[in-house]
């Protein structure tokens, strides 16, 4: 139940973004046609390089952009503008899978013709097996879910290590598999989509070489890859759109180059000389420069796709230091936030908007808006003085934690803004940059865990729990590192209530209960949340159904055409 | 007199001077400008922003008007004036440091190897051919990202600028020692009895001074330079102290969208480089040591 680290996303290849499919892309997409849009080589524009391409090693939300290319998994997220898509679908499986014993065991039945680039068959047991890799200490890198959630997993090393195998994953036949859960779990469907749900054939396993190229169930395969800087793909023989029909598979090529600035990326796909015309990228969020000639009816707003993945930027609080243990210390810093600065800070208006709630605004995650601390979006800084006085507490200094670049948003221009508004409210700020790349080892460790520190958590699906669990459940808090509760609060009724949500597969009663969850812990003030996300992306000129998923923000490789 | 005369009669450095004396007032009075336009550097105005529009500044060329002389800063809606003028301090007050503690390092070493017995010289020769050897940026971005943030950031830069920038006064220092060691009236004094130290001061020190003073005037601009180029690699100072490097570094992603951002730290930065430089060639010209020996 981490975060979906962006550091994690661009090192892996999976891009962050989610989607309200308003905007989306409009007049070059009028005349797509799936049954007609095969043709063309599709380039790809990224800052972040390809590092892995096992499916055991991809952390993605949804299966990722680039890795559902590639790989089929159980379930997939709904690829459809709006909330419509920030549904899973069926993928490999027939349905989103028959919970049994109080949502304690999930039993999927796999497609007809469903096959390997080989043309070797898809059994439950490559399903299985893939799986099992994803345990293995060779592979690290996945989402920690199944680990936790399985029965009597938590120790498994692997299939090399351990060839039996995980028990509670069991394939009766070669087109069933049941997995056997230690506590029910409504949101399986969700993590279903992940990567580590990709078949793996067991004979053609090469452990830590498999990634130089892993056998492909989806529409396209590796023609050629090299860690970090590209990856060519071209289309599957064996894939079929007749069993596969949320992904259209347009382009018959797509090439991904890596390592690319943000700017370039976008000045690039702004001009659109020769190949770039037929270019997307999947992490490089349009810039200042764009921003200025968009929104005035200019050409490139033909050529903008913007959605909204589940995400907040906030303050968080170790309530086990002081000053941070006396809530009205809290209270007076969430008073005298100014969230219009952060928001600037963060790019404007147009990719981010301020949030009072931990739970970002999409209904999917069961969003209930609250403000238990209104100050307007500027902060007010005599409530917080106020605040200040009544705790008996003057001439106030505190650290802020922050990472030394703004590539994540985390960086000193967020962290300067948050100063400014603290000093109105007579609260010195000290800022203390952190190297990015260990940031989240050091904040993410109790004992070397700062009293304040500036944070980012996006929805491994869309779902509250893996919102509120990570941050709030009290068994959630790790000492030994890779802790996410970093108020340290576990309040037993709420844990409770975490695990009776969990057990619920309705979900739209999951999401009401998540809601009322969120905007009963937000009085506390254990977070001062800053702002939300919104992902704006722009694609070349050639490129038509660019619309962005509503799991994800951005726009679907599978989905776009550049004929 | 006669440099004097010269430096009278030389337009550029006349400029120069100019030029670079206003802006060391600039840095010197920082507040004082700052205060007459109302304004301070840390200060946020998001009602100035076009927030929908990436948060550049609303208005004609950055948002410049009575209000905010220079415009204000694209996404924060701080005062462009009042962040140039102190962003002068930074700029200015790290680069007369380094130069200051490169010129006392240099003489210092220089001298000591000049006059000192062969070994002396050959050591420290060696260790000047180090220095000038070592990688200076990438050493400078290292010790300054290991260094704790709470150390003042503007003294440690300049430290860090001398520490890796004295080789050169060491080497000219040293030449010019030799040289002067064999003039007869260093040799008088020799042979009269003075000692050493003595010799240092009073007789090879004078005959420093117009090389070392031309040496350090052109050392000046190249310190900006480093400085502004460690802040713009964002080891420099921490927000929301400003220097021009620093701005130049966000601006990068500004100079369509709001080219008012570039401009005005970059030309002030180009205009203060330029002023120093010719400052320097005009005193370089004016104490030239082979037209002097030809004049006496």
């Amino acid at each position: 139940m981490r975060r979906i680290a962006p550091v994690v996303m661009a090192g892996t290849l999976l891009l962050a973004a989610g989607c309200d499919g308003s905007g989306g892309a409009t007049s070059s997409s009028a005349a797509f046609d799936p049954a007609t849009c095969q043709g063309g080589t599709l380039a790809v524009l990224n800052q972040g390089g390809i590092s892995h391409l096992d499916p055991a090693r991809l952390y993605t939300s949804g299966g990722g952009n680039i890795p559902s290319l590639l790989f089929r998994t159980l379930t997939t997220r709904n690829r459809q503008p709006g909330e419509a898509g920030a549904k899973p679908a069926p993928d490999l499986a027939t349905d989103l899978g028959t919970p049994s014993d109080g949502a304690r065991t999930w039993t999927y039945k796999l497609r007809d013709g469903i096959f390997f680039e080989d043309g070797t068959p898809i059994t439950s047991a490559d399903i299985k097996y893939g799986i099992e890799r994803s345990f293995a200490p060779e592979l690290p890198g996945g989402a920690p879910y199944l680990r936790d959630w399985l029965q009597d997993a938590a120790d498994y090393q692997g299939p090399y290590k351990q060839p039996e195998g995980i028990k509670a994953i069991e394939t009766p036949d070669d087109k069933t598999i049941v997995f056997k859960l230690r506590k029910p779990e409504g949101d399986f469907p969700y993590l279903a989509t992940a990567t580590q749900f990709a078949p793996v054939p067991k004979a053609k396993d090469k452990g830590v070489g498999y990634e130089a190229h892993p056998i492909s169930s989806g529409p396209y395969m590796v023609e050629s890859y090299q860690p970090k800087k590209s990856l060519a793909l071209v289309r599957n023989p064996h894939w079929s759109g007749k069993i596969d029909s949320l992904r259209y598979a347009c382009p018959d090529r797509i090439e991904v180059t890596s390592g690319l600035d943000a700017a370039v990326i976008n000045q690039r796909l702004v001009s659109g000389a020769g190949p770039d015309a037929d270019a997307v990228t999947t992490d490089a969020v349009v810039g200042p420069e764009q921003l200025a000639q968009l929104g005035n009816g200019g050409p490139l707003d033909k050529q903008v796709a913007r959605g909204e993945f589940p995400a907040t930027y906030y303050l968080a609080f170790n309530t086990k230091k002081a000053p941070f243990d006396n809530e009205k210390v809290r209270e007076a810093i969430s008073y005298a936030v100014n969230r219009t600065s952060v928001v600037n800070a963060l790019g404007g208006s147009t990719v981010a908007g301020p949030s009072t709630t931990f739970l970002p605004p999409q209904k999917t995650l069961g969003h209930q808006p609250y403000d238990y601390f209104p100050a307007g979006d500027n902060g007010d800084p005599a409530k917080a003085k106020q605040a200040l006085a009544d705790a008996g507490v003057t001439n106030l200094t505190i650290e802020l934690a922050h990472e030394n670049d703004d590539s994540q948003g985390l960086g000193p221009k967020v962290a300067a803004a948050v100063q400014e508004a603290l000093k109105q409210a007579g609260i010195t700020v000290k800022l203390t940059a952190i190297d990015a790349a260990t940031y989240r080892d050091v904040t993410g460790k109790p004992a070397t865990q700062p009293g304040l520190s500036l944070q980012y958590w996006g929805a491994d699906w869309p779902s509250g729990g893996p919102f509120l669990i990570p941050i709030f459940d009290g068994r959630q808090i790790i000492k030994a590192g890779g802790n996410f509760n970093l108020a340290q609060y576990d309040d037993p009724a709420v844990n409770a209530e975490i695990d009776a949500i969990n057990a619920l597969t309705d979900q739209s009663q999951a999401q009401a209960r998540w809601g009322a969850l969120d905007a009963k812990i937000g009085k506390l003030a254990l977070t001062v949340p800053l702002a939300y996300e919104k992902d704006v992306y722009l694609f070349g000129k050639n490129v038509k159904n660019a619309v962005p998923d509503g799991w994800r923000g951005t726009y679907d490789l599978a989905r776009i055409s550049v004929k | 007199m006669t440099v004097l005369r010269r430096l009278r009669g030389d337009r550029g450095f006349l400029a120069g001077a100019v030029v670079a004396l206003l802006m060391v007032l600039v840095a010197v009075a920082a507040p004082l400008l700052a205060a007459a336009a109302g304004q301070d550097y840390t200060t946020y105005h998001d009602n100035l922003l076009d927030s929908a529009r990436g948060g550049v500044p609303l208005g004609r060329f950055g948002g410049l008007g009575a209000e905010h002389w220079l415009g204000v800063e694209p996404a924060t809606g701080r005062d462009l004036f009042a962040r140039v003028v102190y962003g002068a301090r930074v700029s200015l007050g790290v680069a007369v440091g380094a130069t200051l503690l490169q010129v006392l390092f240099g003489v210092l070493v220089g001298t000591a190897a000049g006059l000192g017995g062969r070994w002396a010289d050959a050591a420290l020769t060696r260790v000047v051919d180090l220095v000038l050897a070592v990688p200076s940026l990438v050493l400078a971005i290292s010790l300054l990202a290991i260094v704790p943030t709470d150390w003042p950031r503007p003294l440690l830069l300049a430290a860090v600028i001398a520490i890796l920038g004295w080789g050169g006064t060491a080497r000219i220092t040293r030449g010019e020692t030799l040289s002067l060691r064999t003039r007869d009236y260093v040799a008088a004094a020799r042979l009269s009895g003075a000692g050493r130290f003595r010799i240092a001061r009073r007789e090879i020190a004078p005959g420093l001074a117009a090389p070392v003073l031309t040496y350090a005037a052109l050392l000046l601009p190249t310190n900006m330079i480093s400085e502004a180029g460690l802040s713009f690699l964002g080891v420099g100072v921490r927000p929301p102290t400003p220097s021009w490097g620093q701005m130049l570094s966000t601006a990068t992603t500004w100079f369509r969208a709001d080219p008012m951002y570039v401009l005005v730290p970059g030309g002030l930065l180009f205009l203060t480089l330029l002023a120093f430089v010719l400052v320097a060639n005009g005193l370089r010209r004016a104490l030239d040591p082979r037209q002097s020996e030809v004049l006496r």
